[in-house]
């Protein structure tokens, strides 16, 4: 399955960003072989619809499913329309290494429904309180 | 950057006059520093001095100059913006709606047609950037206009749905009704939003004449000069009125900075407990105390519009 986890770098040494439409970084691993591929979001700096613009961008890239900390409800809405699967509750203390392996240990449940609010990547990015 | 030819037709759009009339703005960078109060008094003068006033509540936020004149507001017509609906019939999926909208609304899913997901303020890109004409319109309300009638006061009053984005469209709405309706009218004045964003541009388009309205703070001072910036970026010169003019704040920042803008203070209202009461009322101080020094203060605006402008 390929797996997309957001992240504030390119490879799996980075940390986990616990936003998704205003996640720097996309690392998308294939769980079986462990091939691995960088994306820069470029939908993070949008004035609107980040969330819905980041699932455009995943979706494209083949993502079967998403790991992250918190989705909101439109880019909820964006990927259940494209069949990808929601992971919630990654942490940014956890290298993207750690949360996969976490992953598969299936320490993280899928989401049904959105857990977030709209625009809330916009206040995260502002500063961690 | 803009291009200096498209910068000359958007100021040439700007200031393009569908009615004969002259268009007086009350604007001001700052909240709470009288916009409303000068608005009304300054239509109320006009009124009763024999002519007929279109006064547009152009602050669409917070419209409430209905409230300060005592007038029921009346005549509501809705405000709609077009969002699309894509006919799967028709779409073959180019994806150029999606590329087009610069609020990633809509959202292609690999295997299907677009579908509007995030906020759509109604720009209609997505409908010019179709290839196939495979969009259709769906109204989605954001607001109402008023047209409400006082002796020879029309008042416009444009609101905003709370919770709605499109303040400027309301305002565009609102300036729409003004030339469909307003073409009896002597003189029209425009009470704008606080601010410099884009539904006080729009609510500023025509203007003959801008007052900008603010007090001796330090933060009537600091968006005075937002206001003032604005106003010399879209080529409109700005008369000033202090407004709380006997405050003990940075006096000196105002009359420095109207030097530098070349824009003339024209009127200081001192703070008055009169005007206070009138609000309370929701009588115009110049018909409750026209006495009063600010009643007279305002009535000299009025006469000096009515000089200028109206002869």
């Amino acid at each position: 399955m390929k797996l997309c986890i957001t992240s504030d770098g390119k490879d799996l040494d980075s940390s986990v960003e616990e936003t998704f439409g205003r996640s720097p970084y996309f690392v998308i691993v294939d769980t079986e072989t462990l091939e691995t591929k960088s994306i820069r979001n470029t939908a993070m700096r949008s004035g609107h619809g980040a969330g819905i613009g980041a699932a455009q961008i995943i979706s494209d890239e083949g993502a079967e499913a998403l790991l992250t900390g918190i989705v909101g409800p439109n880019a909820f809405t964006a990927l259940k329309a494209a069949h990808i699967k929601v992971f919630e509750g990654a942490s940014e203390f956890d290298s993207i290494k750690v949360a996969l392996e976490k992953f598969k240990k299936g320490f993280y449940k899928e989401a049904t429904v959105p857990s977030g609010g709209p625009g809330g990547g916009r206040r995260f990015r502002g500063g961690r309180w | 950057m803009v291009d200096a030819g498209l910068k000359g037709r958007i100021l040439a759009a700007l200031h393009r006059k569908p009615l004969d009339i002259p268009i007086i703005a009350i604007t001001g960078g700052k909240g709470g520093v009288g916009k409303s109060t000068i608005s009304v008094n300054i239509a109320a003068a006009l009124s009763e001095m024999g002519y007929r006033v279109a006064l547009l509540d152009a602050d669409v936020d917070a419209p409430d100059d209905h409230i300060m004149l005592g007038i029921t507001l009346e005549k509501p017509l809705d405000v709609t913006v077009n969002v699309p609906t894509i006919d799967a019939g028709k779409c073959t999926g180019c994806r150029r709606c999606v590329d087009a909208c610069r609020r990633n609304a809509l959202f292609q899913p690999g295997d299907g047609v677009p579908i509007l997901i995030g906020d759509c303020n109604g720009c209609e890109a997505c409908m010019l950037a179709c290839p196939e004409d495979a969009i259709r319109k769906e109204r989605k309300r954001v607001g109402e206009t008023y047209m409400s009638e006082r002796d020879r006061l029309l008042l416009f009053t444009g609101r905003l749905m709370p919770g709605a984005e499109e303040s400027s469209m309301v305002v565009n709405a609102l300036r729409n009704r003004l030339h469909a309706s307003g073409g009896g009218s002597d003189v029209v004045l425009v009470d704008t939003s606080p601010g410099i964003h884009c539904n006080v541009i729009n609510a500023l388009r025509g203007a003959d004449a801008v007052y900008a309205v603010t007090e001796p703070t330090p933060l009537g001072a600091h968006d005075l000069e937002r206001t003032l910036k604005l106003l010399l970026a879209i080529g409109l010169r700005a008369r000033i009125i202090l407004n709380f003019s006997d405050l003990p704040g940075p006096r000196e920042k105002i009359t420095v900075m109207a030097k530098a803008f070349d824009a003339e203070i024209s009127c200081e209202l001192p703070m008055d407990d009169l005007l206070l009461k009138s609000h309370v009322e929701g009588v115009p101080a110049i018909i409750m105390f026209p006495d009063a020094v600010n009643s007279t203060s305002m009535r000299r605006i009025a006469e000096d519009i009515a000089r200028e402008y109206l002869q």
